[in-house]
């Protein structure tokens, strides 16, 4: 080494600071340059601050002790290998220090001649090797999924244009086809449909795997979702002579969740029963406010298959699980279906487990958060705390040369805005949602975005301009409402036009908002 | 009434045709391009009811073809939906703001976008349009 080794040696006891003192100073000079703290936060602060080579870490300092210590050295500079100081009966605590990422531990007073820059110099380079193996590991995880990612994306094209091609023959959209010529592409069809499910598969996963699984919750009627899952899957139900039924309660609230997500956990679950049961058994959609948790919704999917063995409850969600005996089954699939079933019902807030149908038959039950202003706002109080960014309403109302909106009609649409600002406050991305009424006279329309003040008014500004541009015979009104910024302030920016009712329903709205915030704030602590 | 004229804009010609196809079954007429400029001239010319888009285009993607149809009055007023393979979460509301109507994510279902194609050109909806296009309404 051609500079001087920078050893940071924290050692409150000055005899043994002195010992290792002691030994540097017969190292040959200019190979060690020893800085001394005896404190904890002294080094943390050093270590931010300096370039040093290896620590010589004691444990039982003044204000730090056991493997508090290394802990809180390693979270500074995770990568300055360390290098534990115990006493003689402390040796279990060093052990201890060296799964909390320690290189090594010498015990005072026993510290043999020579051995000490050998123990110095052997940390540094284990050290080194340790983060270009990690560095390696990380390198080959990324290229695995960016690999994975790139050939399920370009698997889907032409796989895309059979469908496409298939489908069209199917539609009989190519002319006339005969019984035999429909069955056959039926099954090419079939078969399409599973490479397409498995490529999605494998495309989710990867993402997954690189933390970029998106959600995007929002106010999420159940029964059209379960609608939209039994419509896709009703075929392959009555292809196996199996009854696809469906019980949902009338009235019921609300999901909180992503739709298209819930849609992909209804699919594979519906497909899931259906493969497992035979023919002449049923699958039953069932969805209502979970017994439990008031808060929570609760969907099952029961089936009369064979159902699952209680020691494989659990492991059915794990990456690639297959059943042993698949001879129900069919062709096996890839195994990632409930895996990332579970991650998806993780992520939006919910749980999910399988268990015993009454009867006969397993039964698969997801919980969904209902939707309510909390459940909404709590991801973003999260987000926000320490950050600039705010929440920010723009309303805009449409008058056309027949005028603008009554009263009445304004009114009228309170509660719709209200649902609607709930339904995209959670977003952590700008939500248009153009058009809620469209009333003849004028149209009111309602824009969420989540930025800082400046973004707000560029966003204000820049719809203002699309109105002019493409509908020159309309006029716009335009309200700013920030939930962190006055909305005095923000009226005085935006355009005129905007009458009073319109007005208080930003500031109502703001009000609303501002009164959950601070209350999730106080929640919080 | 005549038919109501789509322009379909995908760099893919089997996507270009099996669109075509679907769409001129539901009595349709179409016409295409294959890259952004084929695109925005197609428009010029056509000037049709409603523009299907692909993002990933030669020449400029969709973003620059929907941000030159903007510019000019007669075009600007054109529904679009945008059909892409690309991120959900990054290019749905991005495209939203250039002027899109409604982002689809490619393999878009067929009933689904038919069902918005509809809507969006203010025709009568058939009886499953409710079904597909639920969530869709929510947010455009």
């Amino acid at each position: 080494m051609k500079h001087p080794m920078q050893v940071l040696v924290v050692e409150d006891n000055a005899g043994d600071a002195r010992l290792l003192h002691e030994m540097f100073s017969n190292e040959r000079p200019g190979s060690f340059k020893v800085t001394h703290l005896l404190r904890i936060s002294d080094a943390l602060a050093y270590l931010a601050k300096n370039v040093v080579d290896v620590v010589l870490l004691d444990l039982g300092l003044p204000d730090g002790h056991g493997l508090d210590t290394i802990r809180r050295a390693r979270a500074v500079a995770p990568g300055v290998p360390v290098i534990v100081l115990t006493g003689l009966d402390d040796e279990a605590l060093a052990a201890e220090a060296m799964k909390e990422g320690a290189q090594d531990y010498l015990i005072k007073g026993q510290i043999e001649n020579r051995a000490l820059p050998r123990a110095l110099r052997h940390a540094i380079e284990r050290n080194r090797m340790q983060s270009e193996t990690d560095l390696i590991r990380v390198h080959q995880l990324q290229f695995k999924d960016e690999f994975l990612s790139h050939v399920s994306h370009e698997l889907r094209s032409p796989l895309n244009a059979i469908y496409q091609f298939v489908s069209i023959l199917m539609d009989k959209l190519a002319g006339d086809v005969n019984e035999e010529q429909q069955q056959y592409l039926a099954i090419a069809m079939r078969n399409v449909k599973q490479l397409q499910a498995m490529i999605g598969d494998l495309l989710e996963v990867t993402r997954v795997q690189a933390g970029q699984l998106t959600i995007e919750p929002e106010r999420t009627s159940m029964a059209a979702a379960v609608a939209y899952a039994v419509n896709t899957l009703e075929g392959a139900a009555t292809a196996k002579g199996i009854t696809l039924a469906v019980d949902i309660e009338s009235e019921l609230a609300l999901a909180c969740a992503d739709p298209t997500r819930i849609r992909q956990i209804l699919i594979i679950l519906i497909d899931n029963a259906i493969k497992f049961t035979p023919a002449g058994g049923s699958v039953t959609v069932q969805c209502r406010v979970f017994e439990t948790d008031s808060n929570m919704l609760v969907l099952r999917v029961l089936d009369t298959g064979c159902g699952i063995k209680l020691e494989m409850m659990d492991r059915v969600f794990e990456r690639l699980f297959q059943v042993p005996d698949d001879s129900l089954a069919g062709r096996k699939g890839l195994g990632l279906g409930l895996y990332i079933c579970k991650e998806l019902v993780t992520r939006q807030g919910g749980q999910i487990w399988a268990g015993a149908a009454p009867g006969q038959g397993a039964v698969l039950s997801v919980t969904l958060p209902i939707f309510s202003l909390p459940n909404l706002i709590a991801p973003i109080i999260k987000r926000m705390s320490g950050s600039q960014r705010t929440v920010t309403l723009i309303i805009v109302e449409l008058g056309s040369e027949t005028g603008w909106l009554s009263d009445e009609a304004r009114s009228e649409h309170t509660q719709g805005v209200r649902d609607l600002m709930q339904q995209c406050l959670h977003s952590d991305r700008d939500v248009l949602l153009p058009k809620v009424s469209s009333a003849g006279a004028a149209e009111l329309m309602f824009i969420v975005a989540v930025s800082d003040a400046d973004g707000a008014e560029s966003l204000s500004s820049r719809i203002r301009t699309q109105f002019k541009a493409s509908e020159p015979a309309r006029a716009a009104g335009l309200t700013l409402s920030s939930s962190h910024r006055p909305l005095a302030m923000a009226r005085r920016s935006a355009v005129d036009m905007m009458d009073d009712s319109l007005n208080s329903i930003a500031g109502a709205l703001e009000q609303q908002i501002n009164h959950e915030l601070s209350l999730r704030m106080v929640a919080n602590g | 009434m005549a038919n109501k004229r789509i322009l379909i804009v995908d760099d893919d010609p089997d996507v270009r045709q099996a669109m075509n196809v679907r769409l001129k079954a539901n009595g349709y007429d179409t016409f295409f391009a294959s890259d952004a400029l084929a695109a925005l001239a197609e428009a010029r010319k056509q000037v049709p009811d409603l523009i299907i888009l692909d993002l990933g285009l030669p020449g400029g993607d969709g973003y620059v073809v929907m941000e030159r149809i903007k510019r000019y009055p007669a075009l600007s007023v054109i529904p679009i939906i945008v059909v892409s393979a690309r991120d959900v979460q990054a290019n749905r509301v991005r495209s939203i703001a250039a002027g899109a109507n409604v982002y689809l994510r490619k393999p878009v279902d067929n009933a689904e976008l038919l069902a918005i194609i509809r809507q969006s050109l203010g025709e009568p909806a058939e009886p499953d349009d409710a079904a597909m296009t639920g969530n869709w309404r929510l947010l455009a």
